[in-house]
């Protein structure tokens, strides 16, 4: 087996493009969350001064909208590829998806559980993805008919607003358990060095996107335990459990 | 005690009285509008002009010309949805049944604006004490500071011909129905503006016409959109998001009560700063 220390083997995982990308939208996220939370619920009116009062605050967010668009835009232009692939992926369901979610809320407590192979996003990743996209889509629509109410029929400003607010009050929710998992979360922690660094050891390949790994031993891009830090492309391979 | 601005347009001589009046006692500025083609002096009310007298040119059925002259403000209703979208909750309700703004609460984000059912409400530009403009929500109040001090709206108080007339809510409505029989005979198409689909208003009309004519919306209601946004969807974000926080502690703790193996994991790559220690 492999060695316990932080000198283990490693494969890639995310591109620097999807890493970038992440992170932006990340940031755009939070920073557009925090310019609104104010009108979403008094308790954080004292945010206001902060931004420098109600109209700086509604600026900012304009600001913060365009960064969170652009991340997708330059996915698609800079690293389709990475893209593409994490579109394919998340709109594969087969039976080790939908066997992913009863031993993954065994596991989500801390108990033991067997969780059946997982392709290269694990079913909860491609669900978190799915439900995003989705509310991504709803915010950035809704928010540019809020953006120039003027611009747009009153039937269609009148909609806007409740789902400006069901998309945020989805996808906040969701980032609250992504953020879990990713920091909370015991054994899914290792996840994140992907998101940083690019890679994760081969070890949390195995236990945790085996369907992933079993390719990646198939395409002989990594060889099981020896050999040195492998140089697999991001998203290596084409057919990954697609 | 609720009261009613009941507006009786067949009395209406088209002075524009009450448009002053109403400037004078709000000091409110004088707005330059471009000749539209009509006697009307503005297309509608602005947030520096709560009422406007509208002029409409109408042809009877016997093929007569006619002038329509309508009192347009703020109708104040019962189910306002102004008052529902506020996110700063600076529109209220006051026991005389008017609607009013708080303009230290307002942040100026105009949702009222655009949710408005009969299109009043609009956002003023003004300056603060540094020279830095902000905005603000502003519309009729039916003169609530006039009414708390026992005196009539400035609109009311004016009209010559008695067609804005300002009361107990019953005494108002019962006038109405009375004088819509007198006036039947007239006006064929005559009827009382009171819509209940925003649960009644506090500007009640006397209509000589349809009122659509007068560019009333015919059946107007709350929209549900404001009550889907704030009724539902935004209790039900705050508790999904109360709830997921609540889960994600919930299982923080119950992994450390459970998961016995997790010390010993090499999955663990965090080092030193894991709080696992």
């Amino acid at each position: 087996m492999m060695s316990k220390n932080n000198n283990q083997e490693t494969v890639r995982r995310f591109s620097k493009p999807v890493i970038v990308a992440h992170w932006l939208n990340a940031f755009a996220f939070f920073a557009l969350l925090l310019t609104a939370l104010p009108m979403y619920t008094d308790f954080f009116n004292w945010l206001y001064p902060v931004f420098g009062g109600p109209a700086n605050a509604r600026l900012l967010h304009r600001i913060f909208a365009i960064m969170f668009i652009l991340p997708t835009i330059f996915m698609i232009l800079v690293d389709p590829k990475s893209f593409f692939h994490w579109i394919k992926q998340i709109i594969s369901w087969k039976k080790h998806d939908f066997q992913f979610f009863a031993p993954f809320a065994k596991d989500f407590i801390g108990k033991h559980a067997d969780v059946p192979k997982q392709d290269f996003y694990n079913a909860g990743e491609k669900l978190n993805s799915i439900v995003q996209i989705l509310t991504t889509i709803m915010l950035i629509g809704s928010g540019i008919v809020m953006w120039g109410p003027d611009n747009f029929p009153k039937g269609l400003v009148l909609w806007a607003y409740p789902i400006h607010n069901i998309g945020v009050g989805l996808a906040a929710t969701l980032v609250v358990g992504h953020i879990y998992l990713s920091i909370g979360h015991p054994k899914s922690k290792a996840s994140l060095r992907g998101m940083i660094k690019g890679d994760v050891s081969l070890e949390y390949a195995k236990e945790h996107h085996g369907r992933w790994y079993d390719e990646l031993i198939q395409q002989e891009v990594v060889q099981g335990k020896k050999g040195k830090k492998s140089k697999a492309p991001s998203n290596s391979g084409k057919n990954l459990g697609v | 005690m609720e009261y009613i601005k009941y507006i009786d347009v067949t009395k209406c001589d088209g002075c524009r009285a009450c448009m002053v009046a109403c400037k004078n006692w709000n000091d409110l500025p004088a707005e330059f509008e471009e000749f539209h083609g009509s006697y009307q002096s503005h297309k509608k009310t602005t947030a520096n002009t709560w009422n406007v007298l509208t002029f409409t040119e109408h042809v009877t059925a016997d093929n007569q010309f006619e002038w329509l002259y309508r009192h347009s403000s703020c109708l104040h209703c019962t189910d306002a949805a102004c008052e529902k979208v506020c996110p700063e909750n600076a529109i209220s309700y006051t026991e005389y049944g008017s609607v009013v703004i708080n303009a230290d609460q307002c942040v100026g984000c105009g949702y009222c604006v655009q949710n408005c059912t009969f299109d009043i409400i609009e956002l003023a530009t003004k300056k603060d004490e540094n020279g830095k403009e902000y905005k603000v929500a502003q519309k009729c109040t039916l003169c609530t500071d006039r009414i708390a001090e026992g005196l009539q709206p400035a609109c009311a108080t004016v009209c010559h011909t008695d067609a804005i007339m300002f009361g107990e809510k019953d005494k108002m409505l019962k006038l109405a129905s009375e004088r819509l029989n007198q006036v039947k005979e007239r006006y064929p198409n005559a009827n009382i503006y009171n819509p209940p689909g925003v649960g009644g208003t506090h500007t009640v009309y006397l209509l000589a016409e349809r009122p659509s004519v007068y560019d009333l919306p015919e059946n107007p209601e709350t929209s549900y959109t404001a009550k889907l946004w704030k009724d539902v969807a935004q209790p039900a974000g705050k508790l999904l998001l109360g709830a997921s926080v609540m889960g994600v502690v919930g299982a923080y703790l119950s992994n450390r009560l459970f998961n016995k193996e997790v010390d010993e994991s090499s999955l663990n790559e965090g080092g030193k700063d894991d709080e696992q220690k």
